[in-house]
Order: structure tokens, then sequence, then C-alpha cells
């Protein structure tokens, strides 16, 4: 028997080898920019770096990515000036874009329709509304010199808090054990494709069992956090708007209406908040707008949401 | 708990390892540790189901002693009567219950009658239920004529009934391969141990990479069918056939790997059917237990095909139904054994029934011919017609998916459900066809190489494979689970 177990050992680290090696051979896992925070406390890219995106097991989707000088996803650099015409997309990982070609962005599809304009993407993965204002905030020289700034706002999971303050979790990634990890590509695969969530499953099927007597007390509890949700989310909005001197005559929210409960988009409109809406063009589409494997928007529905932007900017 | 679950694994390498380092001084210990094993897998599914298994297992166990002590005829003939009709009992409030009741309700409702109670009782089928009523009346009726002696120790007894591996979808072990096995002492076996692994590991690709893969095809097709046109449809058949020979196989080839773990030989369940020339080579490679159990319980005391020609083909009938009506209590799998009944009747007719009992294509040579690939592909087309019947949730959907067939008789580029990119669905196939025709000789072998490296190499691009077609998100379950 022990033997068997000695064998099986060494056959296991031997195909595991084998498999990274053809995981690189295929490149069948996605590459891992490193992140940072700059000396004004903003959570970036590291600057300069380019690699490949990848979705699904078989590479159903593969994208190039670069970040530019300032630490985004751009094909372009940052250079507003006053002569020019310029708009920031300031936003999460839809806006970033990590799942499309970095040449075929949403800024780009706008400059494609409107040529005279730069668009600057300032799209980072998580980033909600407390991380973009302070963004703004810090770069305050630069974004005086862009002439509209639209801002990317989901209600339900970007105002989940008031003030900004460092997320360690998201920067935790950048240890040095995940670092390592992070280099090993068949850990990268296997985990995208879930294979680490099942032994997380059985645990977590063990603790519900464990845990069975405080379902109860457990949902009670999910009802009432979901009916101040809202209040809640709202209050943090003006907290957050208030703090970052939030510009109404610059600054132009993007939501999705479906997504946007009605009392919001009446606070916003009785205070003279712009907002450019865009989840009916998405639900009326014949074709899908999103990816496979994620929810993010594939070349469709960028399509669609830089064709809204344009349009809001055209009536303008 | 199912074979392709982390859960499983975790349980199997458990009760390996005790097995082996603790238990295995006695073999009383052995087989109270494989016991317990057994009614603990059993019970994550339904513990309430567990006391069906115990009184099946205790009433078997004492007719089985009763039938060999007395010497009355008649005395032997009722024991062995009460055992058949409590087994059958069990199998038939169970499974065929509201079976007979919709049935019967259809009847009168046809004739006009229009009775106002009309429901049925709620009854859930215990997993494994088919598997293990066959297997305990194969022991009584093995005591009864002779062939074994009843065994006195009931651990080992219950043993052989629950024997985890094969509970829940066989393969159906007769008494008389699986309980000397199972009495005697076993001593851990380095060869045995892995070959079984070898097995595990072809039988996870079999179900993961194959059958789980296919599934949302299938699904899709035969659910949507009526918006489909018939190459589509003819994808779904083909697909549904190597989706459930996957997941049938590669459940067997796990099953019969880990009883190897513990030292125990199960019998194979599949010789690689989709190689078979014609119906009966098909049922001579395909669920190879339950053929056989039916052909030496059933088949062979209704006289076989020893009478004349309208006896035989009265005994082909009445085992193509019987084996249908095994499947499931619905008339699309007894139209299903209808249809196999016809199939296998044309080949007795023509005498050709036999002809490759002892031969596997392209015995002597490195690639069939064409008309061996010609037989191949007709068998093949004819199983997968009438497996229409077995996928389709009623004869009406069944009989609508082939007039769908001919009334869209035209070529279409069927999209995959999810948008995954269907070439890839198709290379997997054919690859897979070609391992399985490099390998066909030894169902019991998958990584049958003389080189070592090539073997490793073998095991790499498997578990590469599994890893490719791995979805998380698909329904894992076993198709004969529900039999």
């Amino acid at each position: 028997m022990k033997k068997l177990i000695f064998k099986c050992c060494v056959y296991f680290f031997a195909i595991i080898i084998c498999l990274e090696i053809l995981t690189r051979i295929f490149y069948l896992a996605k590459d891992n920019p490193s992140r940072f925070l700059d000396d004004k406390k903003v959570e970036k890219w590291v600057p300069n770096q380019q690699g490949f995106s990848v979705t699904g097991n078989r590479r159903q989707n593969f994208s190039a990515y670069r970040i530019n000088k300032f630490g985004f996803n751009s094909y372009r650099e940052f250079t507003p000036s006053k002569d020019k015409m310029e708009i920031a997309l300031v936003g999460d990982s839809f806006i970033e874009g990590f799942h499309q070609n970095y040449y075929n962005s949403i800024g780009k599809k706008i400059e494609l329709i409107l040529p005279q304009i730069n668009v600057y993407e300032f799209g980072y993965a998580g980033y909600d509304f407390a991380d973009q204002l302070h963004l703004i905030n810090s770069y305050k020289e630069m974004f005086d010199l862009i002439d509209i700034t639209i801002i990317g706002l989901d209600f339900n999971t970007d105002l989940n808090r008031a003030e900004y303050n460092v997320i360690n979790e998201r920067l935790a990634s950048e240890t040095f054990v995940k670092k390592l990890l992070k280099k090993s590509k068949l850990i990268v695969y296997t985990k995208e494709m879930g294979i680490f969530d099942i032994p997380r499953k059985l645990i977590s099927k063990i603790s519900i069992a464990l845990l069975i007597n405080k379902k109860e007390h457990l949902s009670s509890t999910l009802r009432k956090v979901s009916i101040n949700k809202n209040a809640k989310n709202i209050k943090n909005f003006k907290s957050l708007v208030a703090k970052y001197n939030y510009n109404k005559d610059k600054f132009i929210l993007l939501l999705d209406r479906t997504k946007t409960p009605d009392h919001f988009l009446s606070y916003l409109k009785l205070n003279n908040y712009n907002y450019i809406e865009f989840g009916i063009s998405l639900k009326n589409a014949k074709k899908p707008t999103t990816l496979i494997y994620d929810q993010h928007w594939n070349n469709y529905g960028r399509e669609l949401i830089s064709k809204t932007i344009v349009d809001y900017l055209k009536n303008r | 708990m199912l074979f392709n679950s982390i859960d499983f694994f975790l349980f199997l390498f458990f009760i390996f390892t005790i097995h082996w380092s603790v238990f295995c001084r006695k073999k009383s210990q052995e087989n109270l540790i494989i016991l317990i094993a057994s009614y603990l897998f059993y019970s994550f599914w339904d513990w309430r189901f567990l006391f069906l298994i115990i009184a099946s297992t205790l009433f078997d166990y004492f007719i089985g002693l009763y039938i060999y002590s007395v010497d009355s005829k008649k005395k032997r003939k009722i024991a062995l009567l009460s055992s058949i009709i409590f087994n059958l009992g069990i199998l038939g409030f169970f499974k065929y219950f509201n079976f007979f009741i919709d049935s019967w309700v259809d009847l009168l409702l046809t004739i006009g009658y229009t009775g106002q109670n009309t429901s049925t009782l709620q009854i859930i089928l215990p997993v494994g239920i088919s598997f293990y009523t066959f297997q305990t009346m194969s022991y009584t009726i093995d005591v009864y004529r002779n062939k074994i002696s009843p065994t006195k120790d009931l651990i080992a007894f219950a043993t052989f009934v629950s024997f985890f591996p094969q509970l829940v979808a066989g393969p159906i072990e007769k008494a008389s391969n699986l309980l000397p096995q199972i009495i005697k002492k076993r001593v851990f076996n380095y060869k045995q141990s892995t070959d079984g692994l070898r097995l595990i590991l072809w039988g996870l690709f079999k179900k993961v990479a194959i059958a789980d893969a296919l599934s949302p095809i299938v699904d899709d097709i035969f659910t949507n069918y009526a918006n489909y046109s018939a190459s589509t449809l003819v994808i779904g058949a083909f697909l549904f056939s190597f989706q459930m020979y996957g997941d049938f196989s590669g459940y067997s080839d796990i099953a019969i790997g880990t009883a190897k773990l513990f030292g125990i030989e199960l019998m194979s369940n599949f010789k690689f059917p989709n190689f078979s020339r014609n119906v009966a080579e098909h049922w001579q490679r395909w669920h190879i237990s339950l053929t056989g159990w039916f052909k030496e319980y059933l088949y062979i005391p209704l006289g076989g095909s020893r009478g004349n020609t309208i006896k035989s083909i009265r005994n082909i009938i009445i085992i193509f139904l019987i084996s249908g009506l095994w499947h499931g209590a619905n008339w699309t799998f007894l139209i299903w054994g209808a249809l196999h009944a016809v199939f296998y009747i044309s080949v007795f007719l023509a005498k050709k029934n036999r002809t490759y009992s002892n031969s596997i294509v392209a015995q002597n040579s490195l690639f069939p011919s064409i008309v061996e690939i010609a037989q191949i592909i007709f068998t093949f087309s004819l199983v997968s017609f009438a497996r229409i019947f077995f996928r389709s949730k009623s004869t009406t959907d069944a009989f609508l998916y082939i007039k769908q067939f001919f009334s869209r008789f035209e070529f279409e580029i069927y999209q995959h459900p999810l948008g995954y990119r269907m070439i890839d669905y198709f290379i997997l196939i054919i690859l897979f066809v070609i391992y399985e025709f490099r390998i066909r000789k030894d169902e019991r072998e998958p990584f049958k190489f003389k080189s070592k490296a090539v073997r490793f190499i073998a095991y790499t691009l498997v578990i590469f494979g599994l890893l490719l077609f791995f979805d998380d998100q698909v329904d894992k379950s076993f198709i004969y689970f529900q039999f």
C-alpha cells in the first residue's frame, strides 16, 4: 500500500507539471496584471503592462490588454489639454474591459463615431462610487482639463460605503504567496473554471448543515437588510457627492435603468444630476449583449453602450 | 453521493485507508467496514430507504438458508416464490404503482368513464432498487438451483447485497461471482489497485468529459425539437447515444475500479457497444450484467432458442419488453424495448445473432473493413433511433420528434445553447471513438500500452481532456440512477 501511495504522489506531481506545460502551450489561463497603491492612495494597475485576458475553459474568449503609463487599460495615453475635446469614462470592470481587445473598447468605439473627441478610460475592476470620486478628486488638475466625466454607477453594488478607504482585500492579491501562486498558469486556469469552488462548496455545505438552526434568524436578518439597503445607498451617495464637491455640470452618471430604483432616479432628476440610461437598449437587443462565461458586455453590448453615450452627447 | 463528486473521493480515500490499514487483519472486520461504508454511502441519498435494503437482505438471507435446509421440492419452491414475490413486490410498489394506476385511469377515460378520484400516491423511487432486488433474487434462485450453497455469514451476505461501488447502478452481480470473493479473506494487491485507479480515471473521463459535456446539447435538442430541422435532430439522437454510453459505462468503470481497490473483481458491464456490427452484438456488449441476468433467469427458463422459431420469437419479445419495463414505468421504455425486439428478431431470423459472439471488430487487423464500418454505422443508427423513445418524456414527444425529422428534412448549423463552439464537441467525440477503437480488445485496461511513457502521456491527456470539458454548471447526476 505504501508503494501505491508513493507512486500516486510521484504521478500526481509529474502530471501537474505536464498540465502546467499544456496550459501554457495552449494559453488557457489569463495573465494577471499587478496592482498597486499610488502616492495619492489611488488603487491602479502597475503602468506599462501587457498581456491577455482569457475566458472559458477552452479559451472561448481571448483578448489583449495594455496598461498605459497612468495605470489603466487603454490604447492611448492620457494627455488632457484645454484645446481638445476630451471625455473621461470612469468605472469598474465593465469600463476597464479586459474581456475585449483594448483597441476595441467603448472609448475607441465612441472616438470612431465622434473623431474630434478623445476618450480616456479609467476603468478598474471593483471600483465603486467612492473609488471613482476619490480618483477624480486625487487627480483634480487632470480631470479639470477633461471636458466631460462619465461615471459608471450600479446603484446596488457601488454605493455600499459613505467614504473612501483603501480596500486591502483587493491589494492582498499582491502578497508574495499569491503572486507566486499566480505564476502557475494551471492554478489560475483551474481557479477560473471553478475547480477550487468544489471543496469550498463542500465546506459551506457542512457549515450550513451545522448552522441549520441559525437559518431562520439569518433569513429574517437578510430581509431587514434589503429593506434598509436602498435608503442607506442614497445616504451614501449624498455623503460622497458632498465630500468630493461633485461637479453637476461636468459629471454625468452612466446607469442601468432596469437595475436602478425609481425613487433614486427621481432624486437625481429633482436635484439636477445628469445621467445616461442604458438598460432598456440592452434589454431590447435582439442579439446577446454579454459574454458566454460572465455577464460583462461583449462587442455588441459595447457598441450599444457607446451608441447610447454618443446619442446623449449629441443631444446635450 | 455521486461518483463524480469530491465527497465520494474523500469518502473513498478514507474507507480505503482504514480498510487496508486497520480492518484488514480479520475477514469479518473487512466485511464489516465495507458494510458500514455501504450503508453510510446509501444514507447520503436517503437513510429511510436503508430499511428496504436491510429488509430485502434479511428476507433473502433466511430464505436462502431455509431452501438449503429442506428437502421437500414443494417447500423449496414455495420459499423461492416467496422471495421472488417479496422482491418484485417491493420493486412493483415503488417503481410501477403509479404507472399502472395512471395507465388504468387512462384506459377508463378512453372508454368514457370520467371518475373524479384519479390521484395516485406520491411515491419516491428508491435509488438502486432495480439493481439490488435483482441481485438478491439471483442469490435465492441460485441456492434453489443448487448452484451455490447459502452463506451463514450474515455480514458477508449483507455486504454482497449492499456493496457500495455497485449498489445504486450495478453491475448486477450474480451471487456465484461476488459472494465467494466477499466470503474469503482478501489481501492487498498492488496491481489490482493500480488497475482500479486507471479504470476510475477512465470512467471519470467518460462521465465528465463526454456525458456531462454533451448533456446541455442533448437537453436542448430534446426539449426544443419542434424548432429544429432534421440535421439537428440527428445530432441530438447520436449525441444522446454517446451521452448515455459515457454516463453509464463511466459509472460502471468507476464501480469496477473502486471494487478493485478493495480486492473485489466485479463483472464487466460494457464492452465497447458502439463498435457492434449488429443489434445482437450490441446486446452482448451493452449493460452485460442485466442482459446476462435476463438470459439466465428468464430467457433460458422460458426455453430460450431451443424450441421452434415461433417460441423463440415469443421469448425474445418477452425479454425485450421486460427489459424496457425494467428501465422505467413509462410507455416510452416499452416501445424502446419493442423496437429492440424487432431489430433482434430480424438478426435472429437471418441466423446472425451468434456471428459476432466471440470477436470484436477488426479482430486481427489494424483498421476495420469498409463492410464493418457500414455495419457499425447502421447498428449505431438503429440503436440511436430507438433511444429517441428512451430519452423522450412521453411517446407523443418521441413520435413528434420523428415527425419533425421528416417534416423539416433540411440541413442547418446547430448552435450550442450556451454559445460554446460546437466543433470542440465533434473533435472530442471523434478522438474518443478513435481511442476506444485503439483499446477495444480489453475493456478493463483502458491504458494498456507497452511503453510507460506512452501510458503516462495518455493519463495526462485524459486529465487534460477532463479539465477542458469540465463544467461546474451542468447536472452531474447519473442517468441510470433513476432506474
